[in-house]
């Protein structure tokens, strides 16, 4: 019993080292991979512009994040449709695992909005939630690393959206949009003044989440680009630069929309009031 | 455009995120959330009934717990108010009673009395009847001279002796 134990160990042992030699043998003997066909510079600068690497969509040649972006639209639709039309019906007053986790993320942005925004709380919460499981969604999306052959021939990993300047620009201008239009909506021309004097706020958001988005990617792309960096270390650098920026921009782009909405279309005060406020 | 800026890339992001962000909130947000807040407006309610329910119920109590209370208090007045009808009924019966006794007896007192009297009446009328037989007895027997004599000496006898009697005392 004890020497077939050990004896099981032993064949283990000798198993694993053998695959880990055989692996990098392999590794040195191929050389460096194919993606060597463009320079580490190259690639870091397509991985910022997106100029060498078009994608093909519905004829029309754009960035692979527009891609990555309708996909994970398509996907997250999917899902929703299904929860809604397998999962909501069957919901009790108990909840099981997977509705507490359903209850637990609307929970957690409504409480944001209704702790930021108290006034027409709903619209913003829905705001968010559609923002947020778009931010956190879109930046795990990388990780799958899902490939498409781009229009000068390369194969790449479709990246995250908002690692894309125009998906950043489109995502804060938008939430600037909502904003700007609630506040006109609920106080009119008052409203709409208090949100314009946060002019700065579409650009801050925008780059604030590409910066935190394309930190990651090139990070990310620099340690898969030399086949050495792929062991242990792509682990640390996804679960660092994805997962993590994944939540925190979530609960940045979040908390920042519900404020600046919660303070566009709050009931209009005296100048008195305001100036007390602002201290 | 610096930076690979392109407007329509930027307006199909948008697009595709109005798109998502109107699916998911249709989808996912809107039914879930409605479904917290009626989960929770129910129980609010129920808790709400709950505490009114405990309020009534304590209520009742302290009602039925008063009400046994004077309960007791009047079934003793009850039978205080029994007691004493009982003992006035008694108290009649034994009047009236007495009463119906009181009058049987002087009825039966009268009656005995108009009885005498009767009697005495009819003993009466017998005796004059009597006398006068015996009377006329004698006068039938007074046709005997010597006889008649005999009488008359023994009534003068006897008259004497009782003046005698009368002077003496």
């Amino acid at each position: 019993m004890d020497l077939s134990q050990k004896k099981g160990r032993t064949v283990f042992m000798i198993v694993w080292g053998a695959l880990i030699v055989l692996i990098i043998a392999a590794i040195i003997a191929i050389g460096l991979p194919s993606g060597k066909s463009e320079t580490i510079k190259e690639a870091m600068k397509d991985g910022v512009l997106h100029e060498e690497n078009k994608v093909s969509f519905f004829g029309l040649l754009v960035n692979p994040a527009v891609v990555s972006a309708y996909v994970i639209t398509g996907v997250l639709l999917l899902c929703a449709a299904l929860i809604r039309i397998f999962a909501v019906p069957r919901f009790k007053d108990v909840p099981g695992k997977f509705q507490s986790v359903l209850e637990k993320l609307v929970e957690f942005f409504e409480d944001m909005a209704r702790g930021n925004s108290p006034h027409k709380t709903p619209v913003v919460a829905a705001y968010i939630f559609s923002a947020g499981v778009y931010i956190f969604f879109s930046t795990l999306f990388e990780l799958f690393g899902i490939q498409v052959i781009a229009e000068n021939g390369h194969s790449i990993a479709l990246p995250a959206p908002l690692s894309d300047i125009n998906a950043a620009i489109a995502m804060g201008f938008l939430s600037y949009l909502f904003i700007l239009l609630a506040g006109i909506i609920v106080n009119g021309v008052k409203g709409g003044l208090r949100v314009l004097k946060d002019f700065s706020l579409p650009i801050s958001m925008s780059f604030r989440i590409f910066g935190a988005l394309l930190s990651g990617l090139l990070v990310t792309e620099l340690v898969y680009y030399y086949t050495a960096l792929s062991f242990v270390v792509p682990v640390i650098v996804g679960v660092l630069f994805t997962i993590l920026h994944a939540v925190i921009q979530t609960y940045v782009l979040a908390t920042l929309v519900s404020v600046f909405y919660g303070e566009a279309v709050e009931p209009v005060q005296s100048k008195k009031d305001k100036k007390q406020r602002k201290e | 455009m610096p930076l690979n800026i392109d407007f329509v890339q930027i307006l199909l992001h948008v697009l595709n995120f109005v798109i998502l962000a109107g699916g998911l909130t249709l989808l996912l947000f809107k039914p879930v959330s409605k479904f917290m807040r009626e989960r929770r407006e129910r129980f609010e309610k129920e808790a709400r009934e709950n505490a009114e329910n405990a309020a009534e119920n304590e209520r009742l109590k302290a009602e039925y717990e008063e009400k046994l209370a004077n309960v007791d208090e009047e079934i003793r007045e009850l039978k205080t108010a029994a007691e004493q009808e009982a003992a006035e009924a008694a108290k009649n019966y034994l009047e009236s009673a007495k009463q119906r006794g009181d009058e049987m007896i002087h009825a039966a007192e009268q009656e005995a009395e108009a009885r005498k009297s009767q009697i005495l009446e009819s003993a009466h009328t017998e005796i004059s009847e009597l006398v006068l037989s015996a009377a006329q007895k004698l006068v039938e027997d007074t046709e005997d001279e010597e006889r008649t004599h005999a009488l008359y000496d023994a009534f003068l006898l006897q008259e004497e002796e009782a003046l005698r009697r009368r002077r003496k005392a």
